[in-house]
């Protein structure tokens, strides 16, 4: 029971990581139009950044975070003003292409800046010890991912859900041309949106990047992951997504321990593909019956 | 010259019939181990070419399903990874001569797809980009840790085919990617310009359209993907025949956004487009940037190149680069023509 407990708590980290990448995608999604399939690397490119002022230039964590942040948003910004929002004619197939080759721009660029070492990304707390839970056990780091992946999400879910701005996302991801007929500025909100996806990014980069060295790969797993649990969430709900994270994180961790430490990880995809066939919406999709 | 007499000239109708071109095409490319061997191109360029016709069979696969049918698909890589795999193999392990095994390569990875294309096709077309990257991701761990088969980290080697009892060498294997290469460019020019092609352009002209005038979506878009991956497949029993080993670490998503790189940079729908760009996304890093100052030593600059071709392309040239060779000739054309009518006036 203390393993399952222990798999599981494990398994909320993760599953908040991928649940922060998979609202960075639905968001942007959702807004724009756009499948962003660069999501994982514009993150792997700031957390780049965090860890390489940490480490190379002895900087304090948050402040490296805060300059993080910055080129986070920095990145978004020039995303969405130079390319995609020039693009908005184009049809769904070409704004995806266009965000692979963003994938390749940046995995390309990432070498140039950074070098080809890996960099260590520090503990948030240096010399944490183990909360110890009903025989289970967890790091003081992990546990403050979990609070920390949760805050945020709750944070971003009340801004949705009970400001105006929130109401003015919804708006335009349900509707856009109409979102603009009533007033609401949806070049912003997009704009906004590949702001928030950048820093959710940059986050889940932050918290997954302890655990390994910061390598031009390190944000493959969580991209993969984070665009199977919209798939397994549906992509009409902001929360859909976040459930399908958590679901996958658990799934992974209890595949690659009770049934095979190799083939979990295939195992679950193969589960994915087999639940796409039976239920293609997602868990909390609704058949979307396009109008002539 | 007056084109209703050249139109019925056996000569001018066998030079503009696209078989006898495609034909001609491959007798250019067959030229380049005899340019080797007069020092034109080192070895090392023989195998970059070579690469490049390689990458194009899978992206005229690819081309079949994103510039007509207007789906992506990221596993190209993971169904060329496939091809060369069961084909290493067949022919190494089970001792099957090299066209058998290509076949029965291309036929299991047709299989696979044609699940994976039932499973993911029936919603949108976002669904196939995933499914396609999931199946590429389960395959790519599946080279690395199927040891008995796949030889793992260690890769997986093979040999030159042999072909009626004579076992070819490299520059023998070369021309046999050229004739392989033609055969296919006079195949999808064929289904393209048959039914399946006119079904696939009315379904990207209007699915509803289409579907009223009884085009099957499913049917046609499953069949777009089962072709992009017996050529993929097929790809993959070239490559590694001809480059005789095959790593796990070949098979990544990089491999499959080069690719797609190939059909955007070279212009959708076009057969041509498709070489032209797979000789840009292949060759152009290794031959010309690699030797300008400066940024020639950049790591990723190969890389870096192709995503900025891709995006530069869609944005402002989205018929690709082959339409320069229209354009240029338009451009040519009017500046002959306005020189001429100034010379009138």
């Amino acid at each position: 029971m203390s393993t399952f407990l222990q798999i599981l708590l494990r398994s909320l980290e993760t599953g908040g990581v991928y649940a922060l990448a998979a609202l960075a995608i639905i968001i942007v999604l959702r807004t724009s139009m756009v499948a962003h399939f660069a999501q994982g690397t514009m993150a792997m490119f700031s957390t780049y950044v965090v860890a390489l002022l940490c480490s190379k230039r002895g900087f304090p964590l948050w402040q490296s975070l805060l300059i993080g942040v910055a080129v986070a948003v920095a990145m978004a910004f020039a995303v969405d003003f130079f390319i995609i929002r020039r693009a908005k004619r184009a049809s769904a197939v070409s704004k995806e292409i266009i965000t692979l080759g963003l994938i390749m721009v940046f995995l390309g660029l990432a070498p140039v800046v950074f070098g080809v070492d890996p960099q260590l990304m520090p503990k948030a707390i240096p010399h944490g010890g183990d909360f110890q839970f009903l025989g289970a056990s967890i790091s003081h780091n992990a546990f403050l991912n979990i609070c920390i992946g949760l805050f945020f999400m709750g944070l971003l879910f009340f801004i949705l859900q009970k400001t105006k701005l929130g109401l003015a996302v919804r708006v335009t991801a349900s509707n856009e041309p109409i979102a603009r007929l009533m007033g609401v500025s949806t070049r912003n909100i997009t704009l906004l949106a590949w702001i928030t996806a950048g820093i959710l990014g940059l986050l889940s980069g932050v918290m997954i990047a302890p655990a390994t060295t910061v390598t031009t790969t390190l944000m493959n797993p969580v991209q993969l992951n984070a665009l199977f649990a919209c798939v397994l969430g549906g992509f009409q709900t902001f929360y859909g997504p976040v459930l399908g994270a958590y679901i996958i994180g658990i799934g992974r961790n209890l595949l690659t321990y009770y049934v095979s430490s190799e083939w979990g990880e295939q195992l679950l995809y193969v589960l994915l593909l087999i639940f796409l066939l039976l239920r293609p919406n997602g868990l909390i999709g609704r058949k979307f019956i396009k109008k002539v | 010259m007056d084109l209703t007499q050249a139109a019925g000239n056996p000569v001018y109708r066998f030079y503009k019939n696209p078989n006898v071109r495609f034909m001609f095409f491959g007798a250019l490319l067959c030229l380049v181990p005899y340019l080797k061997d007069i020092g034109v191109f080192n070895a090392g360029m023989l195998i970059t070419i070579g690469g490049a016709i390689i990458y194009s069979v899978a992206a005229l696969g690819l081309n079949l399903l994103l510039g007509f049918a207007g789906l992506i698909s990221l596993g190209v890589a993971g169904f060329v990874g496939l091809g060369a795999y069961a084909t290493a193999y067949f022919t190494k392990d089970l001792g099957l001569a090299f066209w058998v095994a290509a076949l029965g390569a291309i036929a299991l990875a047709t299989l696979i797809g044609l699940l994976v294309g039932l499973v993911s096709l029936r919603v949108s077309g976002l669904y196939l980009a995933i499914a396609t990257l999931c199946v590429s991701e389960i395959l790519l761990k599946t080279f690395e840790s199927f040891d008995s088969i796949t030889g793992g980290m260690t890769g997986k080697r093979a040999a030159y085919p042999t072909i009626l009892g004579t076992t070819l060498t490299r520059e023998g294997t070369y021309i046999m990617l050229v004739i392989v290469l033609v055969l296919l460019m006079m195949l999808t020019r064929n289904l393209v310009k048959g039914s399946f092609g006119r079904a696939l352009h009315a379904m990207r002209g209007s699915e509803v359209a289409a579907q009223a005038m009884g085009v099957n979506l499913l049917k046609y878009r499953l069949l777009a993907f089962a072709l992009s991956t017996a050529y993929a497949a097929l790809a993959g029993a070239l490559y590694v025949t001809f480059i005789r080993s095959s790593y796990p670490t070949t098979w990544t998503i990089t491999l499959s956004l080069n690719i797609l790189a190939v059909v955007v940079i070279g212009g959708f729908r076009s057969i041509y487009g498709t070489i032209l760009g797979s000789f840009v996304a292949f060759i152009v890093p290794d031959l010309i940037l690699k030797k300008l100052p400066v940024i020639g030593d950049v790591p990723g600059l190969a890389y870096i190149f192709n995503g900025v071709m891709i995006i530069i392309v869609i944005m402002f040239y989205p018929a690709g680069l082959i339409k320069l060779f229209s354009d240029a000739r338009g451009l040519a054309l009017r500046l002959v023509s306005g020189k001429a009518r100034k010379a009138v006036n």
